[in-house]
């Protein structure tokens, strides 16, 4: 797995690509923690290049998003599609989060 | 017609037959399958006393064949076997190659030997090549060319030994369609054959041989349709598998994840199902995962090249118990995730194991 972020619009972009599953989640973890401790609460998520998701990573998303909420903080996922699209599918994901087609659109949703 | 009892063959030190027992009726039609190297063209071969069984006996007809005292020529004349290499004479004609034996053993004058050796080229469709070498024949006529030179010993049974395993596929269907004719006029016959659906087809009762025994035996319907055990479920349903042990919660991921790719793309199994079940696998590793540092756990994943189902299994030692079923779940993500991949999910306590075994949706692959 590979992390990167960047600030856009007030926003911490978030680029991961790879995988995200019981290996790689604890490093995605730590990083969000550390993001979201450093007051960080307006978050995009880009799956473009994500391969593979397991359970593993959905708990992280979710952990994320518990987070978030109790700081008034939100986050968007972008480019959820293929076999990550449908884990998501299988497990009840499209509807927990906001999912956008493009980093621009998801960042004109943040408030 | 045949009783063939505790019959064992050793070469050196190793078993090739173990304890075959069964028996051959008259009129009947006996298919002998299963793996190569398990002891089939072996059993034909004690038969024919081709080779000298290392124990047991073999009756024909009550007369126990391996009495020193029994003829064994005249018993071999009850019995003819049709090779695999079709072992025809090169430098004699075909109908050369038909009336030898007749003439030679049974004493039978030359002439009334030609008449029956061209009944029978006629039966197998080669009349016409009586005059012909082997040489000048493909592999299915000369295939046929042997089945009528086994014919014209009269013989009261015949054994096939890989009939149409030397044949170009195309050719196959000849020599088969000669055997089931055969069948049809109430010869009784042992075929030892890789060709499946022709036994189904042409036999009455079917002898799975695997470790050295007749490891299963029944019906055509039985065999092919419903095997009871497993190495017969294995061979028929071409069950290709890929095992796997995990004795550790540390265990290496990736490393598995490669075995099974190399897996998936072996079985020329879609990117798909590539992906559901490395997705499988891993959310049932985290179920697992617990119970990894007191005991083992084993993998099997098994596709069907001829049913196209791809099952998981997980076997485990230890205390009985489904870890599908586990009250300590933080969440029920992976089983969530499990259930979507599977059609089927069932657990048995089995010889002292956890067995749970998943039936992969065949609408995700």
């Amino acid at each position: 797995m590979d992390l990167q972020t960047r600030t856009e619009n007030n926003a911490i972009v978030i680029t991961i690509s790879g995988r995200l599953d019981t290996v790689t989640a604890p490093e995605y973890e730590k990083k969000i923690l550390e993001l979201i401790e450093g007051g960080n609460n307006r978050f995009v998520v880009d799956f473009e290049q994500l391969d593979f998701i397991s359970s593993a990573g959905l708990r992280v998303l979710l952990l994320m998003a518990k987070l978030l909420k109790e700081k008034n903080g939100q986050v968007r996922l972008v480019n959820v599609k293929g076999n990550v699209y449908s884990v998501f599918e299988m497990s009840g994901f499209t509807t927990l989060f906001k999912m956008e087609n493009s980093i621009a659109a998801a960042l004109a949703t943040l408030i | 017609m045949i009783r063939i009892e505790h019959l064992s063959k050793k070469f050196g030190d190793l078993v090739v037959l173990k304890d075959i027992t069964t028996e051959i009726t008259k009129g009947e039609v006996v298919s002998i399958i299963g793996p190569s190297g398990t002891g089939k063209s072996t059993l034909l071969r004690c038969l024919n006393l081709l080779e000298q069984p290392s124990g047991g006996n073999i009756y024909i007809d009550g007369v126990d064949i391996l009495d020193k005292k029994t003829d064994a020529a005249s018993i071999r004349q009850k019995m003819n076997m049709v090779f695999q290499s079709f072992n025809l004479f090169s430098h004699l004609s075909v109908i050369e190659n038909l009336i030898l034996a007749p003439v030679k053993l049974k004493g039978m004058n030359k002439q009334d030997a030609q008449t029956k050796a061209l009944e029978l080229l006629r039966l197998v469709g080669l009349a016409e090549k009586a005059n012909n070498y082997p040489d000048e024949l493909s592999g299915g006529q000369q295939q046929r060319v042997a089945i009528a030179r086994c014919l014209a010993m009269e013989p009261e049974i015949i054994l096939f030994d890989e009939p149409t395993s030397a044949l170009d596929p195309t050719m196959v269907r000849e020599v088969l369609s000669v055997i089931r004719r055969l069948a049809k006029e109430g010869m009784t016959m042992a075929i030892v054959t890789h060709e499946m659906d022709f036994a189904r087809d042409v036999s009455n009762r079917v002898l799975y041989m695997d470790e050295g025994i007749i490891y299963e035996e029944g019906s055509p319907e039985q065999i092919f349709d419903d095997p009871q055990k497993e190495k017969t479920r294995t061979f028929i349903q071409r069950i290709r598998c890929y095992t796997c042990r995990i004795s550790s919660p540390d265990y290496d991921l990736y490393a598995m994840n490669a075995e099974i790719e190399a897996f998936c793309e072996k079985q020329i199994l879609s990117k798909k199902s590539q992906h559901n079940l490395l997705l499988l696998v891993e959310e049932l590793l985290q179920l697992y995962r617990p119970y990894l540092k007191t005991m083992a756990l084993d993998i099997t994943i098994a596709y069907s090249e001829k049913t196209e189902r791809l099952e998981l299994i997980c076997e485990s030692a230890g205390q009985k118990g489904n870890p599908l079923d586990s009250q300590d779940l933080s969440d029920d993500l992976g089983l969530m995730i499990i259930r979507n991949l599977t059609e089927s999910i069932s657990y048995q306590w089995l010889n002292g194991k956890n067995r749970l075994q998943l039936l992969i949706k065949t609408n995700l692959t």
